[in-house]
């Protein structure tokens, strides 16, 4: 700020009182005004307390007591030690998981965007899983997968035999398998909610036109939904990928991190706050938050390559 | 036009001035706080820089206690009747809160001083939350002690007496002693031993308690013969009821009362099998070997806390390795408390069983406290001490000496009572660091490395000896790191 402050004096060859007074000035002057109460709210929020944690990555420390300055070590452990990069791969569960996710939202949503018989409800139902707290969705899904309990007897209905059923959260091939189903179950009607809003805002005489072309309800998809739901398409890709890098309350709630499922963050707090490694823990937040920032450029870099051909 | 400008150059300085002095504001509340956060790390600092002087600081400061505040020993609470303060109490019973226990005794106490307003927050994560709150200085008078450094206990804490002459008067105060002064009073104490229940045991056809691993792993298999219940319920899904089978590492697996805090630390390779069904190899053997026959819940990560202490009662399982605090609340859980018993645990080191018993939570008052609240509080912790009976009614190993015992421990009877040695001088804060370097935290939360036995022994993944190899690799890691003379 000061800079422009200045380069404007220099220009005008106004003192800065005079400067003040005039119209551009006043601008800064009123922008500034309005301004200072979210800059100094997120300051003393979020970057002062990430600046904060940055610091503690750097040290051997507790969260009472003594703290020991140790350089990079901390960093150097969290790529040599196992569990921490190890936790990563999970992420790969979760990952394929919002793949499911984000298709199985976006074709429901498609659907339901035209005029269908209940619509609403539908959309309502759907939705619902989302304002249910995280906790508490952990501890309905313990329930769900318990030996016998309530997904058994569903599937035991349908004509399933108990002995022929896996143990959902004890078999390892599939424990990680039943930890992402909770969080599609959670979080698809959200990003379905989202992309009906986005589709709404397409003007229905592109598909009247499109229809007088001849195009079939694909094509329609292909080449009008698709193109203009674009920026919250990648916005919902973007949010379900590093939610997927950082998943943490099914895992935390269900399982307790404990029998092959734990994933990055579980790990990280296990390593925080029952071992009291805080500045280890502090460098695993500071790699993960790199690991996603790296995530998030490559898609951007990838989904402009991707929408080229749509939008040109 | 002019007036237009007027107008909004007004606008704009009353817009300034309105949120200037929002964002003043803003500014002097956070100021104080500010001030309080370098002075707390200022004292951090100094010490740890001055950690040799520390004994005369510390000295000095009994005496300026002694002139206003009478220590533990010195206060007679029947002197004290018109003391008058407010103070908070920040606690982990949650339970407790919610039968109304606790409005109880405090409505008792204000019976004898209703000068003393006791106002109480019951937290659900203690373990976590009280250690931040702590950090912050903004808890109350009376806590109970988390998992502090001992040599931050006089940054916190205002001692309650010297260890002589407490250890004269009350059991298991030297858990939280430091430099001849005790930071910390057990609200109750726990004898460790296993929860079974006494119809299934008949039922099994088992007459004699067992005294030995191989013994108890054999009777874990009468019972899964013999009745339907559930020989060993793990708890594998809680984590913290893992860890639970720590407390047994010391006393009770080789009958030494100086191992946990004071060799343990100094032992090349304290998981060794000792040969004679005792020690740390074959406390943990129990576990891998029932889970490995069978001799568990069918679906170990779906296990409900909340649910098996019905379980209990009820006789659909016959075992579970807990504290004796767990004792009242698995009567309370079912229409048959009589059935529920407690019994040493199954090991027998040079032909005697040993329990070890321990002070559980600590109470502390708050060093920073005003005096009278530090009076009222150490009257509070007095009386709930000695008058409340708090400690008898959870079933609680009494606290005060010659106090009486429920009957539950009527099993314990032909058994050696101890209770572990405090660390050395110096050493108070190696055993923690061990436990926090090698991240096996020995009774201090390190679940998921109980979790890997039942894991490795449901699935075949390791072996027992292969989990051990690594404990011993982790352990000796941890003492080079942390440079621990390697003696036993």
């Amino acid at each position: 700020m000061n800079a422009s402050v200045n380069t404007t004096v220099k220009r005008n060859k106004r003192t800065f009182r005079e400067w003040l007074g005039s119209r551009d000035g006043q601008k800064v002057l009123v922008m500034l005004a309005f301004l200072i109460i979210p800059l100094i709210l997120l300051m003393v929020f979020t970057y002062i307390p990430f600046a904060e944690m940055v610091k503690f990555s750097f040290y051997n420390m507790k969260y009472v007591g003594a703290r020991k300055f140790v350089g990079w070590k901390n960093y150097i452990k969290v790529f040599s030690r196992k569990d921490c990069f190890g936790a990563l791969k999970l992420s790969l569960y979760y990952m394929g998981g919002s793949v499911v996710q984000l298709s199985l939202a976006l074709y429901l949503a498609t659907i339901l965007s035209f005029k269908v018989k209940g619509g609403d409800l539908f959309k309502g139902f759907m939705f619902f899983p989302f304002l249910i707290n995280g906790i508490a969705i952990g501890f309905i899904f313990k329930f769900f997968y318990t030996r016998g309990f309530v997904f058994d007897t569903v599937l035991q209905w349908c004509g399933f035999a108990l002995d022929n059923l896996p143990y959902w959260l004890k078999d390892r091939s599939i424990n990680n398998i039943s930890l992402v189903g909770t969080s599609v179950w959670r979080y698809f009607g959200q990003n379905m909610v989202l992309f009906i809003g986005a589709i709404m805002s397409v003007d229905n005489e592109l598909y009247e036109a499109a229809m007088l072309d001849g195009a079939n309800k694909f094509q329609q998809f292909k080449y009008i939904i698709m193109p203009s739901i674009k920026t919250i398409f990648v916005l919902n890709v973007i949010l379900s990928i590093s939610g997927s890098l950082s998943a943490f309350e099914p895992p935390y709630v269900i399982t307790d991190g404990a029998n092959g499922t734990g994933t990055y963050f579980v790990v990280m707090h296990e390593i925080a706050h029952t071992q009291q490694k805080v500045g280890l823990a502090s460098a695993m937040a500071v790699v993960l938050l790199l690991i996603i920032f790296t995530v998030t450029i490559l898609q951007k870099l990838f989904f402009k390559y991707v929408f080229k051909d749509g939008t040109e | 036009m002019k007036l237009k400008k007027v107008l909004a150059i007004c606008l704009a300085s009353a817009m300034t001035f309105s949120l200037a002095a929002c964002g003043s504001g803003a500014a002097e509340a956070s100021a104080p706080a500010a001030g309080e956060a370098e002075a707390d790390e200022a004292e951090e600092t100094d010490a740890a820089d001055t950690e040799d002087e520390d004994t005369d600081e510390a000295d000095a400061a009994d005496a300026a206690d002694e002139s206003d505040i009478p220590t533990y020993t010195q206060l007679d609470l029947g002197k004290y009747g018109d003391a008058e303060a407010t103070i908070k109490f920040l606690h982990h019973k949650t339970d407790r809160a919610e039968d109304g226990t606790m409005d109880r005794m405090v409505a008792e106490f204000n019976k004898e001083f209703p000068g003393i307003k006791v106002e109480m927050e019951a937290v659900t994560d203690y373990a976590e939350d009280s250690l931040l709150r702590l950090s912050t200085g903004d808890w109350g008078d009376i806590m109970f002690i988390p998992a502090v450094d001992k040599v931050d206990l006089e940054t916190y804490f205002m001692p309650f007496d010297t260890l002589d002459n407490l250890s004269a008067q009350l059991n298991f105060v030297d858990n939280w002693e430091y430099e001849g002064n005790c930071y910390g009073i057990p609200y109750m104490a726990n004898a460790q031993g296993v929860l079974y229940n006494k119809a299934v045991f008949e039922e099994a056809g088992i007459k004699e308690l067992p005294k030995t691993p191989t013994e108890f792993l054999d009777d874990l298999k009468l019972i899964k013969d013999n009745t339907d219940a559930i020989p060993l319920y793990t708890n594998y899904a809680a984590g913290w009821t893992m860890g639970a089978w720590d407390a047994y590492i010391g006393i009770v697996s080789n009958g030494d009362d100086t191992f946990m805090q004071q060799k343990f630390v100094h032992t090349a390779e304290p998981f060794k099998d000792p040969g004679d069904d005792t020690g740390i190899y074959n406390l943990y053997r129990i576990l891998f070997d029932a889970v490995a026959g069978g001799l568990i819940e069918d679906d170990y990560t779906t296990t409900d806390w909340e649910s098996c202490k019905g379980m209990l009662n009820r006789g659909e399982i016959g075992t579970m390795v807990l504290g004796s605090w767990a004792y009242a609340q698995m009567q309370e859980a079912g229409d048959t408390p009589e059935n529920v018993g407690y019994m040493p645990f199954p090991m027998t080191v040079g032909g005697k069983q040993y329990v070890n018993a321990g002070g559980d939570y600590n109470y502390c008052i708050n060093v920073n406290s005003s005096d009278e609240n530090k009076l009222a509080s150490l009257i509070f912790v007095k009386w709930m001490v000695e008058k409340s009976d708090w400690c008898y009614n959870e079933g609680g190993y009494t606290v005060v000496k010659g106090g009486k015992n429920p009957d539950m421990y009527a099993a314990f009877d032909g058994c050696e009572v101890l209770s572990d040695q405090p660390a050395k001088a110096g050493e108070e804060t190696l055993l923690n660091d061990m436990n926090s370097e090698s991240e096996l935290s020995f009774n201090a939360g390190g679940n998921d490395k109980v979790q890997r036995i039942v894991e490795a022994a449901a699935t075949g993944s390791e072996s027992l000896d292969d989990i051990y190899a690594d404990w011993t690799q982790k352990w000796n890691d941890a003492q080079e790191e942390l440079e621990v003379s390697v003696d036993y």
